[in-house]
């Protein structure tokens, strides 16, 4: 790790005060140390925002506000969070361990990097890690990378499981960039596709912080499920990981949201099988169909062809788990 | 850009093939070699911090670099919690911070002033072990000791938050503690003897 | 010496092992966990690219690094005499010539080893060693190397491959399983501290002292008393710890070079290329039965991978020789070469790998021929004699291992054609196989210091990485002298200890029960001596006669005529009995063959839609003679079985081929069975001593708890869904797409 000077910020004013050096945030660390330790992160200067920030989950009047600093379990343990946005909790407790959720805040499991394993080999071909450089997983090991929305820029995945969640909730995230300076950006266009800049996981601007996410009230909380395919039972990223929830009138679907994670660069939303459940009833037959609407359009790597079904069958269990209550 | 934007296969006929990148690697790293000489190598950064382990305060002049991990192992010969892996990936390290388990090996020392920290050596009190400390042998919830601090301290916060209605909910509870020596039975069994006193 | 050194004192200690509070207060010090004055330490770099030659290395950074104080290369070292030539290397036989050599072979192989002042600046300035590298061709991929490097005959054909050629049920299949890691907890570790120029002090893990003692005797050309190696609690092994590896050697040259103790620990990553692994394997069996159901005769053919520097064959198809009677036989293997660091004996090596071919073979064909599993074993085993040496098993109990495990499992709930038991989108099924491993003993010394208040202190040099070891000779001392088990105590784990064998291979327990028993023994033959002085009738008696208790000795006959270590001592004016014996295999080795074995039963269930398997339940059920400690033993079992499920479902090395090394190296990437991986798993012995292996009728179970788990899961898998799996791990990806 490379030496750094370390800046308490007490408050969100010093907290975006600018820095001579390169800084980085850090709160709940669990991604960051990681990475200062594999030199992929080297800051000149970590500032901890851990009391800079909101960290309770509040009730709003057009829903519900979590703040940045809030910790994962707490989070996942929070009454209204459980009984109006159940998915958020499931997703959150499908994710690492017990000891990384008490530390890790959303703000940061927002944040947080592909676990591509180029991506944290230095001595590897990156273009994430360094841009230029070339993909080593675009013909190399790409059991774990994506299926979709990639480029031969960049095929890692979006590791997180809280994101998928985010994703199908269509929530949005607030930021501060100065004093004055603040701004909230639509969740589907907060994480990035690799494009030209595979090294930009995420629009937020340069220097800004995440003061907080916001989930609209939504009818979603009596169906949905959340189902992650691992190499493990527990403590291991998704293969992949389907975020479902439905809104149903008797057998009927109002509406539906699918997402996905372990499949693209960003968490995925299954918006034309979203729209195919829409007014159809909830039954296998249909969920199969969905599925089969939702894969069609993914192109899989050479080691990878196996998400293909392994996804229509994640999409299939996830909806038929939203109506086993 | 709209989540159903295509990516056609022809675009793969950009890259040129995996060798010619792999060819490439030398005279990258010669040229990163250059580079090198110019480097200006960053002095270690030394920070005053007071952590409070085990309900003693300890002061230190820490490089801000130290994790707590370090800093229990070679700075306070704390080593009852464990480094097997350094990166968040297997448990060993675990200690509780203001009560709550956390990896001290991705917790930097210098946020810890102002935190109640605990560890494996502050379970016991006094002569009298803690109720985990004397399931674990009683059920022998271990083999070679090495996870065996990291999964008490996890047991214990298992206990405390109530996660333990079955087997399946210890076992998801205690999954981010590896065992390698596959203890998992007596581990289970310890969490379960205790939680029904 | 650590092991019963529980301070403080706990009030009431629980029942268990006797380092047992050591391990739940983290008081126990493992190799890195000295307190060392002086200490500072040592980062490993490895080399970037997977073979060729170092042309430059560039520590200038490295050097300008805060706290550095010395960069060893091969270009800068101390002396070390045994390594002080090609020649001397050749003879040293250390595998990789670590820092004398400018040759690369593979990834990650050590090229300098930064010493600094504390391990955040030694960590910092590794990062800042740079190496330009003469490329030269490369392969690491196992399976399309496996296929250029040709068979040879291994052992003794049997009968011929011709004469069953037509019998009417044939089982021919090719399996294929990746490079698995050990992957202890503790990351190896090593203090070095030269007490004076020809005097080394080690605080090591590893699997046996001695073997370390020797090797560095040997490459310091110092004697072995003046090298001490100390490794009290060693966290998990599973034979990572069998050799010396080079960041020992590193550890021990730096402190020569700062005249430091330097403190190694090396990280996850490195422990990937540094400390061994079970190579990755291709195998093809044709395997058949008459219309009988008898076995005909078995082809086993399997390759292994391994590095360029050196040839480690793994003895895969050993075991196909043990379990059943074929009338005809043949084995073939081969080694191939790749640029990846050397193997090693991996729990159950060779065994977990042929086994699996094997009892996966068997299980198709028992469809084939719509036999019942169990019975087709059950009806081919080799239970009168060892079929390859010819020679009568000692005890071999395979059989009631396979009926009771059955009875266990409920066997009878199997159907016999898959796919029958269905939940929703799950399929239900069982599987079973059996392992067996060539039961050891090793010559084994242990000694035993008493003191006046009637306290023992019994010792070894051997390990105890987990296994019980300690606990198991205060079993046996208890049984033998009868002194109360609080009176004690165990010292282990250094070699300034009376020698043992290194603790693997399933001999520990064999070869250090033989020694404690006979040192128990001189013990109480040692007190009636010197009882003899207070009172004559304890001339000649033998060591059965006599009864040892916490105070006194007596006799088991002749009314008792108890005479108090206290008397003794001031009669005979002792300050304490210090005594030490061996013991080792002898004559039965000729008349017997040795067998430890265990059968596995599963019952999983597979997801057809997203190729999720949980495994409900898991079976062991094992004959390892006599068990000298239950409670450890079912521990053992248990806990191999979960490093089974882990080999059967989600184990192995990722190679990236083009780049030439691995790659998710660390325990995110590299899966090992979790907590809820596992079920509550089921051990039962069958507890009959043997009585020939060694005076205590114990016979090691390290290996064949592990063996036959792998193969039970995948006949599992196959009577779930009716997909016969053949390459290891069966991760979900292969349910789905097999």
């Amino acid at each position: 790790m490379k030496p750094f000077n370390f800046i308490k910020s007490e408050n969100l004013e010093s907290a975006l005060a600018p820095q001579k050096e390169a800084a980085q945030f850090i709160a709940g660390g669990t991604n960051l140390v990681d990475l200062m330790k594999k030199n992929i992160a080297q800051p000149n200067t970590v500032l901890d925002v851990t009391a800079a920030l909101p960290n309770k989950v509040v009730k709003t009047p057009l829903g519900i506000s979590i703040g940045a600093m809030a910790r994962n379990s707490a989070v996942a343990n929070d009454q209204s969070i459980l009984s109006a946005y159940p998915l958020i909790a499931k997703a959150l407790l499908a994710g690492a361990s017990q000891q990384i959720r008490n530390m890790a805040s959303v703000g940061g499991n927002i944040l947080q990097r592909t676990r591509c394993p180029y991506f944290y080999d230095t001595t590897t071909p990156c273009n994430k890690r360094q841009p230029g450089s070339g993909c080593s997983a675009l013909q190399g090991e790409n059991r774990m990378s994506a299926v979709i929305g990639y480029n031969e820029q960049c095929v890692a995945v979006h590791p997180s499981d809280l994101c998928v969640a985010l994703a199908a909730l269509d929530s949005t995230v607030n930021y501060a960039q100065t004093k004055q300076k603040s701004g909230v950006i639509p969740f589907k266009d907060f994480h990035l596709l690799p494009g030209s800049t595979p090294q930009k996981d995420n629009s937020l601007p340069n220097n800004a912080l995440i003061t907080s996410v916001e989930i609209a009230a939504n009818p979603f909380n009596k169906n949905c499920a959340y189902v992650k395919i691992r190499d493990r039972d527990s403590y291991a990223f998704a293969l992949i990981s389907v975020a479902a929830a439905l809104q149903l009138n008797n057998k009927k679907i109002v509406q539906a949201r699918l997402a996905s994670g372990g499949v693209a660069h960003k968490p995925w939303r299954w918006y034309e099988a979203e729209q195919f459940l829409k007014g159809k009833n909830a039954t296998p037959a249909i969920f199969s169909e969905a599925a089969s609407i939702a894969v069609k359009d993914i192109k899989p790597l050479s080691q990878n062809g196996f998400k293909t079904t392994m996804l229509k069958g994640a999409i299939e269990t996830a909806l038929q788990n939203c109506i086993k209550i | 850009m709209s989540n159903g934007e295509k990516f056609k296969r022809r675009s793969f006929l950009k890259t040129s093939g995996i060798l010619a990148m792999f060819a490439a690697i030398p005279p990258t790293i010669s040229a990163f070699y250059s580079d090198a000489k110019k480097f200006f190598v960053t002095p270690k950064k030394l920070i005053k911090i007071n952590v409070s382990i085990n309900k003693k305060i300890y002061e230190f002049n820490s490089d801000s670099r130290t994790t707590l991990l370090d800093l229990l192992r070679e700075n306070c010969e704390l080593t009852g919690t464990k480094k097997g892996c350094d990166h968040g990936q297997c448990g060993a390290c675990t200690v509780h911070i203001n009560g709550e388990s956390a990896l001290s090996c991705l917790t930097l020392a210098a946020m810890m002033p102002g935190k109640e920290i605990t560890t494996i050596e502050g379970l016991a009190n006094g002569d009298q072990l803690h109720p985990m400390q004397s399931a674990f042998i009683e059920c022998d919830g271990f083999q070679c000791g090495y996870c065996t601090s990291g999964q008490i301290m996890s047991a214990v916060a298992c206990v405390k938050k109530g996660q333990t209605r079955s087997v399946a909910e210890i076992k998801e509870f205690m999954s981010g503690n590896l065992c390698r020596c596959g203890a998992y039975n007596g581990i289970v069994e310890s969490i379960q003897k205790v939680a029904a006193k | 010496m650590g092991f019963f050194d529980n301070t403080p004192n706990f009030a009431t200690p629980p029942e268990g092992r006797v380092e047992g509070i050591a391990k739940v207060t983290g008081k126990g010090k493992y190799a890195a966990e000295y307190s060392v004055k002086n200490i500072c330490y040592g980062v490993l770099v490895g080399s970037t690219v997977p073979a060729g030659a170092i042309k430059n290395i560039n520590l200038e950074n490295a050097q300008q690094a805060s706290g550095v104080l010395d960069i060893i290369t091969h270009l800068r070292k101390p002396l070390v005499p045994g390594m002080a030539d090609e020649a001397k290397i050749k003879e040293a036989r250390f595998g990789l010539p670590v820092f004398h050599t400018n040759k690369i072979y593979f990834k990650g192989q050590p090229i300098a080893l930064v010493i600094a002042e504390t391990l955040e600046e030694a960590t910092y300035a590794a990062s800042l060693v740079e190496a330009e590298y003469i490329s030269e061709p490369f392969n690491v991929d196992f399976e399309t190397h496996a296929k250029t490097i040709e068979l040879k005959e291994i052992g003794k054909e049997k009968g011929s491959v011709d004469t069953w050629s037509t019998v009417p049920y044939i089982v021919e299949a090719e399996f294929n399983i990746k490079a698995q890691v050990h992957n202890p907890m503790e990351m190896h570790a090593t203090i070095a501290e030269w007490k004076s120029i020809d005097q080394l002090k080690l605080y090591d893990k590893n699997q046996g002292v001695n073997g370390v003692q020797r090797t560095f005797a040997r490459l310091f050309s110092i004697p072995e008393k003046n090298v001490e190696v100390i490794s009290e609690f060693v966290g998990g092994g599973f034979g990572s710890g069998l050799r010396v590896w080079p960041h020992v050697l590193a550890a021990v040259m730096a402190a020569k070079q700062v005249n430091r103790p330097v403190k190694l620990m090396l990280t996850r990553q490195q422990m990937f290329a540094g400390t061994g692994y079970r190579p990755a394997s291709w195998q093809k069996i044709t395997l058949g039965v008459d219309a009988s159901g008898k076995f005909a005769g078995v082809f086993h053919r399997a390759k292994n991978g391994s590095s360029v520097y050196e040839n480690f064959a793994e003895n895969i198809t050993g075991t196909t020789r043990l379990i059943y009677h074929f009338a005809n036989l043949k084995t073939q293997s081969a080694v191939v070469p790749l640029n990846l660091s050397t193997p090693t004996w991996m729990r159950g090596p060779g065994d977990c790998t042929g086994v699996f071919a094997l009892e996966s073979a068997i299980d198709e064909l028992s469809y084939q021929i719509k036999q019942d599993p169990v019975a087709l074993r059950l009806a081919n085993l080799a239970l009168d004699k060892n079929p390859n040496t010819g020679l009568p098993w000692s005890t071999n109990f395979i059989n009631e291992c396979i009926v009771r495990g059955a009875e266990l499992i409920q066997w009878k709930n199997r159907k016999t054609l898959p796919n029958q038991l269905v939940d929703g989108d799950w399929s239900i099924g069982y599987g079973m196989a059996v392992g067996m491993w060539n039961a050891g003993r090793g010559n084994a010394s242990a000694g035993i210091i008493m003191q006046k208040d009637g306290s023992i202190t019994v010792q070894t040099a051997m390990t105890d990485i987990g296994t019980g070891t300690g606990t198991g000779m205060q079993n046996i001392a208890h049984e033998i002298t009868a002194i109360p088990k609080n009176k004690i105590k165990i010292e282990l784990g250094n070699s300034n200890l009376p020698p043992a064998p290194s603790q693997g291979g399933s001999n520990g327990m064999s070869s250090v029960s033989g020694a404690v028993v006979a040192v128990s023994k001189a013990l109480k033959l040692k007190l009636a001596e010197y009882a003899v002085s207070l009172n004559e009738l304890y001339k000649g008696v033998s060591a059965d006669e006599v009864l040892l208790s916490a105070n006194g000795i007596s006799l088991k006959t002749n009314n008792n005529q108890f005479v108090s270590y206290t008397d003794i001592w001031e009669k005979n004016k002792l300050t304490e009995i210090d005594i030490e014996a061996s013991s080792g295999p002898g004559a039965e080795r000729q008349k017997f063959a040795f067998c430890s074995s265990a059968a596995h039963f599963c019952k999983l269930r597979v997801n057809r839609k997203t190729g999720k398997v949980k495994i409900e339940q898991m079976v062991c059920v094992a004959d390892g003679g006599k068990i000298v400690n239950d409670e450890a033993a079912t521990n053992q079992m248990s806990g191999a079985a979960v490093g089974g499920i882990g080999m059967a479902l989600m184990e192995g090395h990722t190679v990236d081929a083009k780049l030439g090394g691995l790659i998710g190296d660390d325990l995110a990437g590299y899966h090992f069975a979790v907590n809820a991986d596992a079920p509550i798993i089921k051990i039962e012995f069958i507890g009959k001593p043997d009585p020939n292996i060694n005076p205590t009728g114990a016979k090691g179970l390290g290996e064949v708890g592990i063996i036959g788990t792998a193969p039970a899961i995948a006949n599992a898998i196959y009577n779930a869904i009716g997909k016969r799996l053949r390459d290891l791990p069966i991760s979900p990806d292969k349910i789905l797409m097999g």
